[in-house]
């Protein structure tokens, strides 16, 4: 009942935002799946290579890519990924920071400390697919010029 | 409901209402997945100060495009159809589910004389086969089920198909496995049996366009993994068969009161021996529970306790007597089981076999006094 209009109106409004975005803070999303291919000293290499070819139960890889191109540093810096709703959060990426994540997009924690309400109504730990959003914070302010990335691993649903 | 007012204030409320918002909106996928050519599109948002004053940014939109997993299960429904010799419009039933996270149309055949089958004790094949798919649920063939393929079957249903068929008139005939195959092939057209789908594995990368991928696994003889194919094996058993029975009746005067057994002849207080023949010309098909009744002919007497089974035929006449059996039905003969009494009330004789074999014809005989 919500839903349609909603989102209607908030795709527009996300989308006048970054259109209107000349602030100092780049974000960049994308999506990539893994690759794998037989390294000629036997080992198996895995490669980020673009989602050509994804089916329900494949793994992708979201990035989140960041950079600073103002003069100034940022601070307080939160970034905040929505997952779609055909995905489903698995874990951070490996190398890269583990995100605080929420099954209600309100309450943002580690994955152990969320519970999720049951039918019965009563309520259960949460696991990865109750996973509704992520979220990082920086500690530190980014320095003018800096970038850096987060990335975590889903599965399509 | 303006935008920047409402993404500065609510930051993190945004993607709540995005999550929330989406998953009301429409139902989660089933197993097969989300439905191919779905877009899946990602946006993150990012927050931040700027000497104390609040800033939002968003991101990209990041977007793939999925594609269709092609998979498929064909499972036999109940078991063997039990049938009898000559019998038409026989049903086996089977069921497929599809497995993809698409709507698809499923090419079906079937298969006789597969080498799997010739295993299971195949030995004969149906005539007239033909396959129907249940166009009402009911797991019933009738009448109203005339589809021969079925059609736009939606991502994790499953549809009943029958496979018809006439049993030949050939008495041999035992077991004949038939293997239904279905292929998985394009949905999207309700007037016609879409194309075989074509895997698009091996091919060069193609953004943005839903590529086909196949997920099915051997479903048995003669299958290969991943090549777009489900089957399963039924068969038809004969449970009910014809035997070619056949009684041959004799008669021999044994003794009269003048010659004794010397060239007896058939004159008042003379006895006669009644020789009844039993032979099942089918082989391999025993003939169960032969009932053997005759009336004592007129003008005759039943020589009491005259009963005999077993004894040696020559052609149709028995030239020697067999097992004793009491009138009184008592008597059952070790083995072959056979039971056989005198009804003095209604003049009948009556002996049952319990098993009658082409390798053996089973010889009654019982004697009477001509009057």
């Amino acid at each position: 009942m919500i839903s349609r209009p909603m989102i209607a109106a908030i795709l527009t409004s996300t989308a006048a935002v970054a259109s209107a975005a000349a602030g100092p803070l780049q974000v960049t999303s994308s999506v990539m799946v893994e690759a794998r291919s037989a390294a000629p000293d036997g080992t198996t290499r895995v490669t980020l290579v673009k989602p050509s070819r994804v089916t329900p139960g494949d793994k992708v890889i979201f990035i989140l890519a960041y950079r600073n191109t103002g003069a100034q540093p940022l601070a307080d810096v939160v970034l905040d990924n929505p997952l779609p709703r055909q995905i489903a959060y698995r874990a951070a990426n490996p190398g890269s920071p583990a995100p605080d994540v929420s099954v209600d997009g309100k309450t943002f924690g580690s994955l152990a400390t969320l519970r999720v309400r049951s039918p019965d109504g009563g309520t259960r730990a949460a696991n990865p697919n109750d996973v509704t959003s992520v979220r990082w914070r920086l500690a530190s302010p980014i320095p003018a010029g800096a970038q850096g990335q987060f990335a975590f691993q889903a599965v399509l649903k | 409901m303006h935008a920047k007012g409402v993404i500065r204030t609510l930051m993190a409320g945004t993607a709540a209402v995005v999550s929330f918002g989406t998953a009301s909106a429409q139902t989660a996928p089933g197993p097969a997945g989300t439905a191919a050519g779905t877009t899946i599109t990602n946006t993150a948002q990012a927050s931040y100060t700027v000497n104390g004053v609040q800033q939002s940014a968003t991101s990209n939109v990041a977007t793939f495009v999925v594609d269709l997993k092609a998979n498929l299960t064909v499972a036999p429904l109940g078991g063997n159809t039990p049938v009898s010799i000559g019998e038409t419009d026989a049903v086996l039933k089977f069921t497929v589910t599809n497995n993809t996270n698409g709507t698809q149309d499923f090419i079906l055949s079937p298969i006789q004389s597969l080498l799997g089958g010739v295993f299971a004790g195949d030995n004969f094949d149906v005539d007239n086969i033909r396959i129907i798919v249940d166009s009402d649920g009911d797991n019933l063939y009738t009448a109203a089920d005339t589809a021969t393929y079925i059609n736009e079957l939606p991502a994790d249903q499953t549809r009943t198909v029958f496979i018809v068929a006439n049993v030949p008139a050939e008495q041999a005939a035992s077991l004949a496995t038939v293997t239904l195959v279905a292929q998985i092939a394009a949905g999207g057209d309700v007037t016609r049996q879409g194309d075989a789908l074509v895997s698009n594995g091996l091919a060069a990368n193609r953004d943005g366009v839903v590529d086909v991928v196949f997920a099915d696994n051997d479903s048995g003889f003669g299958d290969l993994a991943f090549n777009g194919y489900g089957r399963a094996t039924l068969a038809y058993e004969i449970t009910t068969r014809n035997v070619d029975l056949s009684i041959a009746k004799s008669s021999t005067v044994i003794s009269d009161p003048v010659s004794g057994i010397t060239l007896p002849k058939a004159i008042p207080g003379a006895i006669v021996r009644y020789c009844l023949i039993v032979r099942n010309a089918t082989t391999l098909t025993p003939a169960r529970n032969v009932n053997l009744t005759d009336l004592i002919p007129a003008n005759t007497t039943y020589e009491a306790n005259s009963i005999t089974v077993g004894g040696i035929a020559l052609g149709d006449e028995c030239v020697l007597d067999g097992l004793p059996l009491s009138d009184a039905g008592g008597t059952v003969l070790p083995v072959s089981g056979i039971t056989g009494s005198y009804d003095a009330t209604a003049r009948q004789v009556r002996v049952t076999i319990p098993t009658v074999t082409s390798l053996l014809p089973v010889a009654a005989s019982f004697r009477v006094k001509i009057n």
